[in-house]
């Protein structure tokens, strides 16, 4: 059984989100305020925080500076603010994702699900091998050809793969499309099109949670695509 | 002494203060000691310099006048006789006392006046010089000769014919022959001394012409005849002793010169006769002189017999005299205990050669009772009064000197400061003349300084005369504490004024140039704009013609009108120049308020008048329109917050109401009306999310409240991406899109964020509002601005609307305007707004086109330079 701690100081919020959470079988226990949070995550063994940011008596930054001292479960922040440096700001106090108001649930869900699958099963994962390559929870195995995000199986088309393949290969360096056009067909651009970006469209809808605020694979409008180096 | 008095008197007033009243009294009382401490210190000074001034040299009354000796030093503890003050003194009378006897010899016979002594004129005449042994002269009686020249030689110019001047000439020439060579006499004699003793003279007459008969011839003449007032010795006429007119002549002169000689010789007899009487002086003189058996002896000591007995005299001198000498040449005998030496007084006699022979006995002493008042009596008393301590009073007065000095420094410092505010700066306390005008208090100076020499000089005249020590250092000293305590007045005056800043500050200059400048200003102020150009510059040309005509009128005027005229032009072309650059200032700091940098400001240091005003009324000007931009900008702010927190509350709820849809899609309702319900709450509630998204952008992005990230943006590859991004909801409304670019990478200067949230909104509306089966064109150009030849790109989108259009182009890029006016299509209405916005503060320009059905997006770039 999974325990997830949700903590909103709305209260409706965090019902609606604990019915999700049932139905994809956690266990969910509540709290409104920082304060009730930290007393519940010492009483509890919880696996998982979804932790509002503007909350009364301690707030969710705070919070989660000193659970970061003892703890290192996952940690989502769940806020109307979203400013990019609100975001920012969060993730780097040591929240591992951020998801604004008003949200998707089952995009919530599937973060959910996500940050859980790194924390208990891909934790240690350390394998030597050269055929294998990874950028955060995105991993390719070359000689199988097998692409998993967060250890869920993705099914890809050849030119999909080869396509991700290079980007991940190249993590942190940008690719415009005639670029990425020469590798994979292996053909000089003439006049490159939009093809490459229907492809990579795709492979953010296989990939990425929510396409429009890409995990993985980012785009650099007017300049090209790359995978975040992680 | 006044200052510290007046300060003194200040002081009590001020008792009621407190502590630092104390202080300042402390400080006060100080000062005076200094001050009395220097007064002193210069009045020590000048009292040691008269009195070692006074000590170092004796005032002596002598025959020729009031005379200064120097005492020395190192004579202390010398006896009086042995100094060289008695030996210059006795140097001097004895110098008198041959001279005396030189007069005697002339004028006496046997010790007495003679009256009736003959006097060989031509040798007399010529006493002094080397004369022939034979010449041509007459004797005269002394007292004839005294009454002649007191009388006057007369002369008579006469026509004589040669009978006539036959009869007046004698026939001969009475030649008187002395023997010069005569050997029976030690030493020689010279022609004077020979001539004065009638056994060596003989007189014989001699023919002129060597003819002793009448046959002489004379011619006629002019000549110039002495009238005879007294006959020769011998009763004749002088004419008579002569055969020649030279000869004449000749004689006359010498007549003539020596009854002169022996007149003013006679007055000094009777002068010399006065001083060296017994009871007038201290000297004792014995002088003998020997010519052949004539013996001649002048002295003032009783003698018993007749002057041979030398030995007796000089015992009897020795015994009397002090100080003495003793000189007889022709036995090469000098004695003396003076300081007088063998040479000086052979100079004395050489200078008398005519009436003393080599065989001379000069004996001259002080009689060392010092009875009679003469210089003697006086230097003694004087010599007495030596300087006991020379250099300890010297060295007092050069310490007393330094003292004043070092007390002058200090005071000078000190000087005015009345104690420390509490921040450490220094009072300075005026007194009350310092307040008087600086010009005035420097005229008093000057005139206290003229006023005083002229007092000192005509003290200085008046004790010249007086010798008594004691009124001399009391004047001294006085007039030094006057000097001092005047200059004091007005030294540390001078000095308070320049601590505080008060020269300047009180000086007539000052005050009068400020009534100017401020009666100036009035009149110019309350005169018209006509009167303030024309009355100056009035007066600049008149000046100016004045001056011109002056330096041309008179040269005496032309430097000083010439200055005039340069200082006139010059001051006339600073105020121009200075005019103008406030001009130039002003019209400088109109121009940068203008252009947009309101918080520029004119510099009105050095501006006057009408320039001032300008400048301070430009400044209010940037002042205000800065203020007003400030505050517009900060309510634009003040918007932007207050949409971010309203939306952020929205948000809130929002997120329940969302969920709660969704939990009850799920449940599954069977009821279709219940269902079409739900999805319009759906619907709604997920365009409410999307309106507070972008109510918060477009308030930030119009208050310019974000920060832009700019980047080399390539803008095919941009739009390659969004039609990616966009091909499956293309698809779904079957929507063509066709991009035409002239190169494979067009690069500008954007954020790439931005930019794409400006394409995206831009295919968004395409997506809405384009009619399902058409073509989208998406067009590049580069096109070159003809002004300054700046590329730019222009990316235009066209479309064919699936509504007609009705909406003026302009208002579809205000806020929550679209082109259906039902509003009920998807949309916030915010979408152009805020990609116009971004356009513009990426350096973009975005323009609507809309032509029937066709609506057309226009975005320029400028082009980046590759």
């Amino acid at each position: 059984m999974t325990n997830i701690l949700v903590c909103d100081d709305d209260k409706e919020i965090v019902d609606a989100i604990e019915i999700y959470l049932n139905q994809e079988g956690y266990q969910v226990f509540k709290a409104y305020d920082g304060e009730q949070a930290i007393r519940v995550l010492g009483e509890q063994n919880i696996h998982l925080l979804i932790i509002d940011i503007m909350m009364p008596k301690l707030d969710g930054i705070h919070a989660t500076l000193k659970i970061r001292e003892y703890s290192s479960i996952p940690i989502i922040f769940l806020s109307a603010k979203s400013e990019d440096t609100d975001k920012i700001l969060g993730l780097n106090i040591g929240a591992d994702d951020y998801v604004t108001k008003p949200f998707n649930p089952l995009e919530l869900v599937a973060r959910v699900k996500s940050n859980l699958r790194r924390y208990t099963q891909l934790g240690n994962l350390n394998v030597e091998n050269n055929a294998l390559f990874s950028a955060g929870g995105l991993c390719i195995n070359d000689e199988t050809k097998e692409v998993t995000v967060d250890g869920e199986s993705v099914k890809l088309t050849p030119i999909e793969y080869n396509i991700l393949l290079l980007l991940v290969k190249n993590q942190g360096k940008v690719f415009s499309i005639d670029q990425i056009y020469e590798n994979i067909w292996n053909e000089e651009a003439i006049g490159a099109d939009n093809t490459v970006a229907v492809h990579i469209r795709h492979i953010r809808e296989k990939i990425e949670i929510n396409p429009k605020e890409p995990r993985y694979l980012k785009v650099v409008w007017g300049v090209g695509y790359k995978i975040e180096k992680q | 002494m006044e200052n510290q008095d007046n300060m003194e008197k200040k002081e009590p007033g001020e008792k009621k203060q407190n502590k630092a009243a104390g202080k300042k009294r402390r400080k006060g009382s100080g000062n005076l000691f200094l001050h009395v401490a220097q007064h002193t210190a210069i009045v020590v000074a000048a009292i040691l310099i008269t009195s070692v001034f006074l000590g170092s040299y004796v005032m002596i009354e002598t025959k020729k006048g009031t005379q200064l000796y120097q005492l020395n030093e190192e004579e202390k503890g010398v006896t009086f006789e042995g100094s060289k003050l008695f030996s210059k003194l006795l140097g001097n009378n004895a110098y008198d006392i041959i001279g005396y006897g030189a007069i005697r010899s002339q004028l006496e016979t046997d010790g007495r006046y003679d009256a009736g002594k003959r006097i060989d004129v031509t040798a007399y005449a010529n006493r002094y010089n080397n004369m022939e042994s034979e010449y041509i002269t007459a004797d005269y009686y002394l007292e004839d000769l005294i009454k002649w020249s007191r009388s006057g030689f007369e002369y008579e110019d006469v026509y004589m014919t040669g009978e006539d001047a036959d009869r007046f000439l004698s026939r001969f020439n009475t030649i008187t022959k002395v023997n010069l060579n005569s050997s029976s006499y030690d030493g020689g004699t010279v022609t004077y001394l020979n001539s004065d003793l009638s056994s060596m003279k003989q007189t014989q007459d001699v023919s002129a012409n060597e003819f002793q008969t009448g046959e002489y011839v004379r011619e006629d003449t002019n000549a110039t005849v002495l009238r005879n007032r007294y006959h020769s010795a011998d009763g004749k006429n002088i004419e008579k002793y002569v055969a020649t007119w030279d000869d004449y002549y000749t004689l006359c002169e010498n007549l003539k010169k020596a009854a002169d000689d022996l007149a003013t010789v006679y007055e000094e007899y009777l002068n010399y006769e006065e001083i060296y009487k017994n009871e007038n002086s201290n000297v004792i003189y014995f002088i003998r002189k020997t010519v052949g058996d004539d013996v001649q002896v002048f002295t003032n000591m009783e003698l018993k017999g007749n002057g041979n007995e030398l030995e007796t005299l000089k015992e009897e001198l020795l015994l009397k005299c002090g100080g003495y000498f003793y000189y007889d040449p022709s036995n090469m005998v000098y004695e003396t205990n003076t300081l007088i030496e063998e040479s000086t007084l052979r100079y004395i006699l050489n200078g008398y050669e005519y009436a003393y022979p080599e065989n001379t006995q000069v004996m001259i002493g002080v009689d060392k009772s010092y009875a009679a008042l003469d210089s003697f009596q006086q230097a003694k008393n004087e010599f007495g009064k030596f300087v006991p301590y020379y250099w300890q009073y010297i060295a007092g007065a050069i310490s007393c000197i330094a003292l004043y000095l070092f007390l002058l420094i200090l005071l000078t410092m000190r000087e005015g400061n009345a104690g420390k505010k509490e921040t450490g700066e220094i009072i300075f306390r005026l007194k009350k003349e310092d307040r008087i005008y600086t010009e005035v208090m420097l005229l008093f100076a000057a005139l206290t300084c003229f006023g005083f020499w002229n007092m000192i000089a005509w003290f200085v005249n008046h004790f010249r005369t007086n010798t008594d020590s004691v009124s001399l250092t009391v004047f001294a000293g006085t007039i030094v504490l006057a000097g001092s305590l005047l200059f004091s007045f007005f030294y540390y005056s001078f000095v308070r004024r320049v601590k505080a800043r008060t020269l300047y500050h009180d000086s007539l200059v000052r005050r009068v140039g400020l009534f100017l400048i401020k009666w100036g200003k009035f009149v110019y102020q309350h005169s018209d704009i006509v009167l303030r150009v024309w009355v100056p510059f009035g007066v600049f040309v008149i000046a100016s013609f004045v001056l011109t005509y002056a330096a041309l009128l008179n040269w005496k005027l032309q430097i000083a009108a010439i200055c005039a005229l340069i200082f006139l032009w010059a001051t006339v072309g600073i105020l121009l120049f200075r005019s103008a650059k406030a001009r130039q200032l002003i019209l400088q700091g109109i121009r940068k308020i203008s252009e947009g940098d309101l918080s520029h400001k004119v510099n009105e240091k050095g501006m006057y008048g009408d320039d001032l005003v300008m400048a301070r009324a430009v400044n209010s000007i940037g002042d205000s329109v800065r203020t007003a931009v400030e505050t517009s900008m900060k309510d634009e702010r003040l918007k932007a917050d207050l949409i971010t927190n309203v939306s952020h509350d929205i948000k809130t709820p929002l997120t329940s109401i969302i969920n709660y849809i969704d939990l009850i899609k799920r449940e599954n309702v069977q009821d279709q009306k219940i269902q079409e319900y739900i999805a319009v709450l759906d619907a709604k509630s997920q365009r409410l999310k999307q309106l507070t998204d972008d109510l918060v952008e477009a308030s930030k992005i119009s208050s310019g409240n974000i920060v832009l990230q700019w980047e080399r943006i390539n803008l095919v590859e941009l739009l390659n991406q969004t039609i990616g991004e966009f091909s499956e909801k293309f698809e779904e409304k079957s929507l063509h899109p066709v991009m035409r670019a002239p190169k494979s990478s067009v690069y500008i200067n954007a954020d790439s964020r931005r930019i794409w949230r400006v394409i995206e909104n831009l295919f968004n509306n395409i997506f809405k509002y384009a009619l399902p089966g058409t073509r989208v064109y998406i067009d590049m150009e580069l096109v070159e601005n003809p002004d300054n030849q700046e590329k730019w790109v222009i990316l235009s989108l066209k479309n064919i609307s699936a509504n007609p259009l009705k909406v003026n182009p302009d208002e579809l890029t205000e806020r929550f305007i679209r082109g259906d006016e039902s509003r009920t299509t998807e949309g916030s209405g915010l979408g152009l707004s805020i990609a116009k916005n971004l356009t513009e503060l990426q350096n973009g320009y975005f323009e609507i086109v809309m032509d029937g059905d066709l609506f057309k997006v226009n975005l320029s770039f400028p082009l980046l330079k590759e």
